[in-house]
């Protein structure tokens, strides 16, 4: 990753829901750093792909994560960095873990998965927002849930397992 | 290239031997680098129809072609809003999708695949547009290594006259987002100097089989047909065998 950005928080967790009240919580408390949230799919990748047509066919978790990154890349250079040189405190939610636990759940190499997203800074405080598994599912303003459905469609029990699978990763120390 | 890890040596093994039997041809990947304006396309047309009339089944990829993410690019391309790391993740992204859902499952089948353009593409283009090599390259793991790469060479002023001839290069295609030159013709000139340094680096790293595209178009095709034939017969790389792997459990979880 690039040099420590010292005004950069960094929530990753599986459920977006639970992600966003933290990030929000947060920026509450210390309003006077003039804080900003960065979330995933700012670029829209996501929400396009959400709308392609049926023959297209359903991307993998490692075409998944690619998209993520493109995601991430434009986060930085339009939201965290330009907020970053003002001075201001930037809350990324989620960030660069959350993507390297789903990468691991679906058998990819978290040394893969560290190294496309090695543009990102790195953040000055890491926090794991705990929620139960369970929780997530449906939640479709989560990373997490989002891919899972993109890959296992309305198999929830399979999901639910991916889910939690990429919940024990985070919790690894 | 990561070896197999060890709960991936039975599907490992399934692949080795799919691609050792001798009784049915085998599937192939051959690919067409370089610039823009060096025939690549007239080529790839020649020769589809060539091993179609000598009984090979023939699929074909084009780059940035895919129907899932090319509307993306396309759309972001239009208004000029990508950064070199974006660009560079989505074809990326493109590229693997099409490997998974057209490529892999093609050459499994037996068929031969023409690839116009490849990662070689990528790694030329993304490091001309100033992007670490090392980095772009994890972008395209696990790698399927072409069975052929066919470089199409020309010389820059070559490339610009020809481009130049048929239409104005397009912002991204004449790297004006890193030459910062308003003149795309101009831009493209700078640009593609860059973008053929790279490739020819790669073509003698990569061993590629390097085609005069200066030459008349039937004398090409017939080198192109000749080259083949000298390397049809090579065997199926093991270094593959990754990139298989996980196709085969993506494709079996979702079953």
């Amino acid at each position: 990753m690039k040099a420590a950005a010292d005004r950069l928080i960094a929530l990753d967790g599986i459920n977006g829901l639970a992600l966003g009240v933290r990030a929000r919580a947060i920026a509450s408390d210390r309003r006077q750093e003039r804080p900003a949230i960065s979330v995933w799919d700012a670029s829209g990748i996501f929400s396009e792909v959400q709308l392609a047509t049926v023959g297209a066919g359903d991307p993998s978790a490692r075409t998944l994560l690619l998209l993520y990154a493109a995601d991430l890349a434009y986060r930085v250079r339009a939201e965290i960095k330009p907020a970053l040189d003002a001075g201001r405190l930037v809350i990324a939610a989620p960030y660069v873990d959350t993507a390297i636990a789903l990468g691991h759940a679906t058998g990819l190499d978290a040394g893969w998965v560290s190294r496309i997203l090695s543009f990102a800074p790195v953040p000055l405080r890491r926090e794991l927002i705990e929620a139960p598994p369970e929780d997530a599912i449906g939640d479709r303003r989560g990373l997490v849930e989002f891919c899972c459905r993109q890959l296992f469609g309305d198999d929830e029990l399979t999901r639910l397992d991916l889910i939690a699978r990429t919940n024990a990763q985070l919790r690894r120390p | 290239m990561p070896a197999p890890s060890s709960s991936s040596k039975a599907p490992a093994e399934r692949i080795r031997s799919h691609f050792a039997d001798t009784s049915k041809r085998r599937g192939l990947l051959v690919t067409f680098e370089g610039p823009d304006g060096s025939g690549k396309t007239t080529q790839r047309k020649l020769f589809k129809t060539w091993l179609k009339s000598e009984g090979y089944s023939v699929r074909t990829t084009k780059w940035n072609d895919s129907e899932l993410i090319k509307p993306i690019i396309k759309s972001r391309k239009a208004t000029r809003s990508l950064s070199g790391e974006e660009f560079s993740l989505l074809h990326a992204a493109d590229f693997r999708h099409r490997v998974e859902q057209e490529v892999l499952p093609a050459l499994w089948d037996g068929a031969l695949v023409i690839a116009d353009r490849f990662l070689f593409t990528a790694l030329a283009r993304d490091v001309a547009r100033g992007l670490e090599h090392d980095w772009v390259k994890a972008l395209y793991e696990p790698f399927l290594w072409p069975d052929i790469v066919f470089y199409f060479s020309v010389s820059p002023k070559t490339s610009s006259q020809r481009v130049s001839a048929l239409r104005v290069p397009s912002y991204y295609e004449a790297g004006q987002d890193v030459t910062k030159v308003d003149n795309a013709k101009e831009s493209y000139e700078r640009f593609i100097t860059r973008v053929i340094h790279e490739y020819e680096q790669l073509a003698t790293r990569f061993k590629f089989v390097t085609v005069d595209a200066e030459q008349p178009i039937g004398d090409q095709h017939h080198a192109i047909r000749k080259l083949f034939r000298q390397s049809e017969a090579r065997p199926w790389s093991v270094e593959n065998t990754p990139a298989y792997v996980e196709w085969l459990a993506t494709r079996q979880a979702r079953q």
